[in-house]
């Protein structure tokens, strides 16, 4: 939906936009009430949710926009993990204020040396030499004794971070409207990405790149860029999620995890704000369910959704919900006024 | 290509003409910068350009519109036009203000599409859009930029004779201050349009001079013909 829609949308009558808001505002309505209704164990995993949802919604940026298939980003992840973590660890530092800002820096910052190198080359060879810079970072996370608790692979006993606030204790409830609000920032900053000059002419190169650049567009720095961004927005989920399981492991710097955001994406609808959004709650919550039943066959039970949704689901979850919307309002929705 | 060394006067209209294979294409990739010579030069309002990435050539004030349509087939028209206008402002790094913030620019489009009739659907996606309606649109947006040098690639192929003389008048319509140049094998528009015509042959210049000049030059006839005569001779070499 372009914006000109949007506006004209708003200038109908408002049952018209009743209409029209509806799923959004059913989105906003569910992550903000209902986990508050549910069991705690069920509020962890909403909270894992919204941290992947966060994830993929960075990685559709690169993906979806720009058309790049990347399979390396648990290293921008994993950057962005393993700063707070080794501030945590080395530093005692758990101030939120300082541990953030450094995740997203440092996931920029790896997002950027390895774009220039993967960016002089496109299509599949783009995503092997991602991979391959990716475990490149997955082996330095194994291998370096300063990134790991003495004793074993990885950082563990990772407090919540401190927000500077006097008498604030967390529960896992507030965990999860903070990691929300963070979610929430950047559910909007996407959108205005998606929307400005900027985005539009990431989405021109996604189209027709000789075109794009004859227009005056300097796309490699268009690509360059938007790699260094959805970096950075891996690097934010990846620094909430190292609060959220207070536990980081090489395993989260490998290919399972830059494998991630591009199923959640490619099974919730690319290009799109909520695509990414629906595709990181089925997994994350087909997860959760295998893991209660058959612990050991999730990756069989994660292969099957992949299969099923390219079959059955081309084009996303989003897609065929929003169409499914149109016909229902189609169908029952009088918008004569 | 080899020893092609013209020049356009500003303001000129250059036609391009010769069959397959002559290296017309070629030689618009050279001027635009989707190619780079490997030896020879090209100068552009007495700078030399030779080496200067497309998107610099476009702040220069060149554009050009593709031989195969090449408009962004999955955005909308309006999208399509605003992209095309914010190429050569400095808004285009702007990435937190919406496109259509930009009042003035959505005035331009309008400005564009109306006489096009596309501005009522400029919603839909080009994709959809009928052949002949995206080639106008892609002459509109390569004309709206208001360039110094426009590059035309067989603007009218695939078009049906009503719509490729609408797009000779269009272009007749130019301002003087914009210099264009021409590829195509539609000889109504060539030579409705050009003030000049070049022939290009196998990479090589057959022939440089006014319309009335190429018409009656025999090595012009004598390609034109000759391709005709040994169509399976030039395909094997």
């Amino acid at each position: 939906m372009t914006i000109t829609k949007i506006m004209e949308a708003l200038r109908q009558p408002w049952q018209l936009q009743l209409v029209r808001f509806t799923p959004h505002m059913v989105v906003v309505l569910i992550l903000a009430i209902l986990p508050a209704v549910v069991p705690a164990y069920v509020q962890g995993t909403w909270t894992k949710f919204v941290i992947f949802a966060l994830f993929a919604l960075g990685y559709d940026l690169i993906y979806g926009h720009v058309g790049l298939l990347s399979l390396g980003h648990a290293a921008y992840f994993g950057a962005g993990g393993y700063t707070v973590a080794a501030l945590m660890l080395h530093y005692n530092m758990d101030s939120l204020w300082v541990g953030l800002p450094l995740g997203i820096l440092a996931a920029a910052l790896v997002a950027a040396i390895f774009g220039f190198m993967a960016l002089r080359v496109s299509g599949m060879y783009f995503l092997l030499v991602t991979f391959a810079l990716g475990e490149l970072l997955y082996s330095v996370t194994w291998n370096w004794k300063w990134l790991s608790t003495p004793g074993m692979q990885g950082i563990s006993g990772l407090p919540r971070p401190d927000l500077g606030i006097p008498g604030f204790t967390w529960n896992t409830l507030s965990f999860y409207y903070f990691v929300l609000v963070v979610f929430l920032i950047c559910f909007f900053l996407v959108h205005r990405i998606m929307n400005s000059p900027f985005g539009h002419a990431l989405r021109g190169i996604r189209e027709n790149e000789s075109r794009t650049q004859s227009l005056g567009y300097n796309t490699w720095l268009y690509k360059y860029t938007a790699f260094i961004i959805t970096g950075a927005f891996a690097g934010v989920a990846g620094v909430l999620f190292v609060y959220y399981n207070r536990l980081i492991s090489p395993t989260h710097v490998g290919v399972a995890t830059s494998f991630l955001p591009m199923i959640m994406v490619i099974i919730g609808g690319s290009g799109t704000l909520l695509g990414p959004v629906i595709g990181a709650f089925v997994i994350v919550f087909v997860e959760y369910f295998a893991s209660l039943f058959t612990p050991e066959r999730w990756p069989l039970i994660l292969g099957a959704i992949f299969v099923v949704a390219i079959m059955y689901a081309r084009g996303g979850i989003n897609i065929h919900l929003s169409r499914l919307w149109q016909r229902l309002i189609n169908r029952y929705g009088s918008t004569k006024v | 290509m080899s020893d092609v060394s013209f020049s356009v006067e500003r303001g000129e209209r250059l036609a391009i003409i010769g069959p397959n294979g002559a290296g017309k294409t070629t030689l618009f990739n050279l001027i635009n910068g989707q190619m780079l010579p490997t030896s020879g030069k090209v100068f552009f309002w007495g700078q030399d350009i030779t080496h200067m990435r497309a998107y610099s050539r476009a702040h220069l004030g060149q554009a050009r519109s593709f031989q195969l349509i090449s408009l962004f087939l999955n955005l909308s028209v309006l999208d399509n036009t605003l992209i095309t206008l914010h190429g050569i402002k400095r808004s285009r790094f702007q990435m937190l203000r919406p496109t259509t913030a930009y009042t003035d620019l959505l005035a331009k489009a309008r400005e564009i599409l109306s006489p096009i009739d596309l501005w009522e659907r400029r919603d839909e996606l080009v994709r959809s859009l009928s052949y002949g309606e995206q080639r106008r649109l892609e002459i509109a947006l390569t004309v709206a930029l208001e360039p110094k040098l426009l590059l035309l690639d067989e603007p009218s192929s695939g078009l049906t004779s009503a719509e490729s003389s609408e797009i000779t008048d269009s272009i007749c319509k130019l301002g003087r201050d914009i210099t264009v140049l021409l590829v195509a094998h539609d000889m109504d528009l060539v030579f409705g349009i050009a003030d000049r015509i070049m022939v290009l042959h196998y990479g090589k210049v057959v022939a440089n001079g006014t319309p009335e000049e190429i018409r009656a030059d025999p090595r012009v006839k004598e390609i034109y013909m000759g391709i005709e005569e040994n169509a399976g001779n030039t395909t094997a070499t």
